[in-house]
Formats: structure tokens, sequence, C-alpha cells
């Protein structure tokens, strides 16, 4: 479903990403670990069609996302560090707002109440401004919004970053779902353990470079620590 | 899945995107009270503009009636000397001058009409108030022109770079949507939410119009309409230069300041520094000039032309003929002889004062076409050139309406001058004519030009409106088309 070809990015004499292969299967979980600067957010990038690739392709279920940049984004749902909502608006009006710009607008509010249901927003909050949620709270929107969707391919940003371990369980347990659904996912992380408990596999990126991927099921946490700590200190 | 009909799809994606504007705009509590300020001030001008357009339309009336009664029952006297004490007309207060008062306070409100003079207005309200009151003055025309442009840029400077700054421009970006139906959603949104506070003040225009009934004779209804349009268009002109600041600056703040700097630019400085350069490119004569060229030419005959006495001789042998006579010789009746010389000489006058004021009306055309051109830095020039236009309050108005009193003026002069001709008899300058003639005399009926003549006139800024809208679209499309969100 998530396909990068030889995908690389350089600025200048800098060089982000030296040449990517990568694939993420339908209903599969791949994290990519790494430390800042590694390439992680540069791929997450390059398959939103936010920045152009200087060589290689991403394609998104076989198309290009520079060729078919709206065929792309209607198969895909993105989820930053911070999912970014409307303030002034509720949980509800954002969720309608912004499923209608995927193309979803046939949705009726009671579907979509149903659906932050099940991401478990509390009923009290849908109808609360935005600007008086938690950083949880908005990860949980930012989901409601890839199953609202219908999303073929997840994007993640670092999204656990920042949030309390019962929001963080909550928010890995949505993302299992999502998989088991068949959606490919790929998450930008620097969270071993959760890497280890959600991923199937992991990515260790390095400088713009995909050093190691392993089969998280084949290690165990203490050694995919150990791991990813080798890689980055040779 | 069922298949979703694309254009009802594409219809239902404006509106979320129109409705999410307007949620925005309405639960800002920064931007309610602006737009309640702005709002307020408005129905203040409006109110004090139709009270001052009240009051003002029934004085001139009340002045008018009062100075055709006195010439009516003026006591009999000769009619040239009637001619020599004249009469006085009053222009009536334009029916959309509430909304625009224009040059109305500064040019003078009555002329007097007398023999061998074109007097220019008199009464400015102008000289009535202090200094200060030229500077305070605020009119609905002039909360629109500069006041409502600052409402648009505090309900749209931050639209696109508040979305950058809180991420939420990421978001859209991911879901593919184009970038023209973002900008035709922020922009119908913002126009939404003015109009929400511009249409009921609209709708007080037109009560008011409505109010006026009598002064809507010529094409009132047509003004409006053409005045709501000018302004509706000045202000989706300013909705799209603040979406275009927005969507090219980096941050909101600098986005606001940019924005004001433009506002400041165009309202303040270069409206100022046109009306200069108009005044320095194409030279008026000042009153004085014109006065003492006037009379130059009274004394000798218009440059390059025909000497006074032989001019005059001339159209009195054009006037004996038309009475019958073949010569002056042949003229035994000496009053007949003054009133022709009478009419000759205000033929004279007539030809010097059409030569000289053909020279100020060209004048005043080339520095007001000037200023209109000079729109093209400035939309405000635009709007306020059109608005004063179609409120009937602009210098050309006041110009043409004189221009109407002088050809009032020449029939009221030739009517007493002929009566003294054909009826003075033996008995000269002792022949007094009484109430029958003063009754006879023209009554001035002064109606405003039609809204063609208003169109023909402000033809270059007409295009340059157009002109603006357009531009100020592409700019903000192509700006939108750029964003980045990486």
């Amino acid at each position: 479903m998530l396909h990068a070809e030889g995908l690389r990015k350089q600025y200048g004499e800098v060089v982000a990403l030296h040449g990517l292969d990568l694939m993420v299967k339908e209903g599969e979980l791949f994290c990519l670990l790494g430390a800042n600067g590694a390439g992680k957010t540069t791929t997450i990038q390059l398959f939103l069609g936010f920045i152009r690739p200087s060589a290689g392709a991403a394609r998104i279920a076989g198309l290009n996302v520079v060729e078919h940049p709206l065929q792309t984004k209607a198969l895909l749902a993105y989820i930053p560090e911070n999912v970014m909502l409307y303030p002034n608006l509720t949980g509800l009006e954002n969720l309608r707002f912004f499923t209608t710009l995927a193309g979803k607008g046939e949705l009726q509010d009671t579907e979509l109440l149903s659906m932050l249901s099940r991401v478990g927003l509390a009923a009290e909050a849908v109808n609360r401004r935005v600007g008086t949620y938690s950083k949880g709270m908005r990860q949980k929107v930012g989901i409601a919004m890839a199953m609202a969707k219908n999303a073929k391919a997840l994007l993640l940003d670092e999204p656990t970053s920042g949030l309390d371990p019962k929001a963080s369980n909550e928010f890995s347990a949505l993302l299992r779902r999502l998989r088991d659904d068949g959606v490919a996912i790929l998450m930008a992380t620097h969270d071993i353990f959760r890497s280890k408990q959600d991923g199937d596999r992991v990515g260790i990126m390095k400088e713009g470079r995909l050093v190691a991927i392993h089969t998280t099921s084949e290690l165990s946490h203490a050694d995919l620590e150990r791991v990813y700590l080798d890689h980055m200190h040779h | 899945m069922a298949e979703v009909n694309p254009r009802r799809s594409r219809h239902s994606m404006l509106g979320t995107l129109i409705q999410k504007e307007l949620r925005e705009i309405s639960r800002n509590g920064s931007l309610r009270i602006v737009g309640v300020a702005v709002f307020g001030l408005l129905l203040v001008t409006l109110g004090l503009g139709l009270r001052e357009a009240r009051a003002v339309r029934a004085e001139r009336y009340a002045a008018q009636k009062v100075a055709d009664g006195h010439f009516r029952t003026q006591d009999d006297k000769n009619p040239h000397v009637a001619a020599h004490y004249g009469t006085y007309v009053f222009k009536p207060a334009g029916a959309l001058s509430f909304v625009n008062p224009g040059v109305d306070a500064f040019v003078g409100v009555s002329l007097k009409l007398e023999a061998h003079k074109r007097n220019r207005l008199e009464g400015a309200r102008a000289r009535d108030g202090t200094a200060l009151a030229r500077f305070s003055r605020l009119s609905v025309a002039s909360v629109l022109e500069l006041l409502v442009p600052i409402l648009v840029v505090a309900m749209g400077f931050a639209a696109w770079t508040a979305e950058r700054e809180r991420g939420t421009l990421r978001q859209l970006k991911s879901l593919g949507v184009e970038p023209r139906s973002l900008l035709v959603g922020k922009l119908l949104g913002l126009l939404l939410a003015l109009a929400a506070l511009l249409i009921p003040a609209f709708a007080l225009c037109v009560v008011g119009v409505s109010v006026f009934g009598g002064a809507l004779e010529v094409g009132g209804w047509g003004r409006l309409f053409a005045l709501v349009l000018v302004y509706g268009s000045y202000v989706v002109l300013w909705a799209n230069l603040t979406l275009w600041a927005s969507a090219r600056a980096k941050s909101s703040r600098g986005a606001l300041v940019t924005l004001l700097g433009i506002w400041v630019s165009v309202s303040l400085i270069v409206p100022r520094v046109a009306t200069d350069i108009a005044m320095v490119l194409s030279r008026v004569p000042s009153e004085a000039v014109l006065s003492a060229r006037v009379k130059a030419s009274l004394n000798e005959g218009v440059p390059g032309g025909t000497a006074r006495e032989a001019r005059v001789n001339e159209f009195s042998e054009k006037l004996l003929l038309q009475y019958g006579f073949k010569g002056a010789e042949t003229l035994m009746d000496a009053s007949l002889l003054n009133g022709l010389e009478l009419q000759a000489e205000a033929l004279f006058e007539n030809e010097v004062l059409d030569h000289h004021y053909a020279e100020l009306g060209a004048a005043l055309d080339r520095q007001e076409r000037l200023e209109q051109v000079l729109g093209v830095l400035s939309p405000v020039i635009v709007a306020r050139s059109l608005s004063m236009a179609l409120a009937g309050t602009d210098a050309a108005h006041h110009r043409q309406f004189s221009d109407r009193a002088e050809i009032h003026r020449r029939a009221l002069v030739d009517l007493l001058n002929r009566e003294f001709a054909e009826k003075g008899g033996t008995r000269g300058f002792d022949y007094k004519a009484g109430k029958e003639l003063w009754e006879k005399a023209p009554k001035f009926a002064y109606s405003p030009p039609a809204l063609q003549w208003v169109l023909g006139r402000q033809f270059p800024s007409l295009v340059l409106l157009v002109c603006w809208l357009v531009v100020s679209a592409l700019l903000a499309y192509r700006a939108v088309a750029r964003l980045e969100v990486a």
C-alpha cells in the first residue's frame, strides 16, 4: 500500500533522505525509529506530497503521489504530533468539517458522533470547543477523522509524544484496531516501547538512511532497545 | 459504497468551508466588538446623514420659494434694472447626499443670477463651522471607504497565517483540498460575515431614499443600485487583498503590519498625493485669475477674437435684422435702440463667459480625469470618485448645476431685455414693468443628470474598479496556490 522506491530528498548540499526503499502492506503497522533529523518526518512529508522528492518515488496503492496528488490523498489520513483543529469549533464541528473536505460529506451527524464515541471521546466533550481539549482528546479526533475518511493508509508523525500513559495506551489500541481493519500504517516515533508493542515491523533510521528493519515479534523490548542504541552509537 | 454525486459533493464542500469561516468569525469576541463598533458607526452616520440631508433639503426648498416670491412680488421697475437686481437659485440636496455629502459643504449652494455677470456658488456650509469640523466629518461613505476595509483586515488578516501557525493548513493540504476551493470558501465566508453587518445598513439606505421620495425623480434608484455595486466591489477587492497578504506573510503579525501599511498608503497618503499631482499637472485658474481674465475680455474682447465694440456692433446688426430694420440709422425709437444694445451686450458677455468657462471646464475635466486615472494607485480614490459622482455631490454635478443656472440666467435676462426693447418706447429707462412680467419669468427647475451621464464621466474609475477587482483576485489566487506547509 505504501511504497518508497529509491526515495531521496536533498536540500542544497544536505541530503535529508538517501534513496529509501520501503514497503508497508495493508494491515501492517510499520514504525520508523530514529533520532531527530534521521529523516522520519521527511519520509512522511514525501508520502503526503508536502515536499517533492529529489529522486525516486513515493507510491500509495501503486500511484505516484507527485503525479496523482488528489487520488493518493484521498487514500491517506495523517496524524501529526499535535492534531491541529479549529479551537473555536466543537469536536463534532471539526470532524464534520474535515470529513466533508475529505469527500465524506454524506456522513450524518449520528455517524460522526458514533465515531467519536468509538475513539473514546466523552459524550460531554463532543459539543465543546476544541480550544478546551487536551492533546489526547485532539489525537482521538484525529483518529476519528481517519476512520470517517475510510483511509487505506495512515501516516503518523510522533503521535504519542507528550501523551500521558493512559492516553497513550488508548491511542495504541485505536491504532491496532485500524491496523486490524486492513489499514497500512507508517508511524514515525521516538518511542521504542510503543514500537515494539504496537508495530509489526520496526525500521531504524539514521542520518537519512534506513539502516535496519526488524520484525517486532522476533525481538524482546530489551533486544530492540539494544539494537536501536547500537545503531545510534555507531 | 454508494457513489457520491460530484456536483453535490462539491457544493457541500464549499458550504462547509463557508460555514466554518462564519463560525470562526462569529465566535471571535474581538471581531464581534470591532464588527458591532463599525455597524454602530454606520448606523449613526446614516441617521445623522439622513437628518442633515432632510434639513438641508427643506432649507433650500424654503429659500428657493422665498427667492422666487421676492422676484415675483418685487415693485414695478425697469426690466433691465430688475435684471440687475436679479434673483437667487439654490442647488437642491441630492437624493443620496446622506450617503456621501462629497464637496457639498465646500462649494456653496446658492447662486445669484443677474445681468452681465456669471456668479459663483455661495454659502458654503464649511464656512459656518470651525476648522476642526472639516477634519472630523464622518459620513456613510467615509465609514465604508476607510473603516470597513479595517474591519475586513481585522477579520481576514490571519485567514491563512493562522491556518499555518495552528497547523490546520497541513491538515487541509493532507486532504487534497484544492487551493481554489479553500480561497473561494474563505472569501465567501468573509464576505457573508460582512454582509450580515452591511445589508441592514443598506436596507436603511433604501428606507432613507424612500423617505426622500420626491428627490429621486431622475435615476435615484439606479444610482443607489450602482452605489451598492461599487461599494460591494470595493469590499470584495479589500477581501482579496487581505487574503493575498495573509497567504504571502510568514506570520499573522506580518500580515497585519503589511495590510495596515497598505491601508495607510492607499487611504491616507496616495489620495492626498494624487490630488496634488493632478493640481500640478493640470492647473486650474483661481477665482481671482478667472475674474480678471473675464473682466479683461469684457473690456477688449476674447483673446484672438474681435474687439469688444466691433463684436457688439455685429450682434446689434444681427438683432436689428431680426427685428426687421436695415440699420441703426433707420431706428427712431431710442428705447428700442437701448434695448437692442443691451441684448447685443448680453450676447457679447455670454460669448466671453462661454469662452472662459469652457476653458475652465476643460481644465477641471482634465484635472478630474487625471485624479480618476491616479486611482490606479489606490482603490480608495476609485471608490471615492464613483461614490461622490453617484451621490450627485462631486464637483462635476456642481458645475452641471452652475451651467443649468447660467442657461436660466440668460433666458431670464433675455426676457427682461426684450421686454425693455419692445415696450420701453420713448420712456427709455423710465419705463417700468410690473407683476405681469415677473410672473412670465421662467421658473428654475433643476434635476440631476441621468445615470448614463455619471457613468460616462466616471468611465476611467469604472474600468479601474474592475481592474482592481481582477488583479486582487489573481494575486490572492496565485498566493494561495503557492502556499507551502513544509
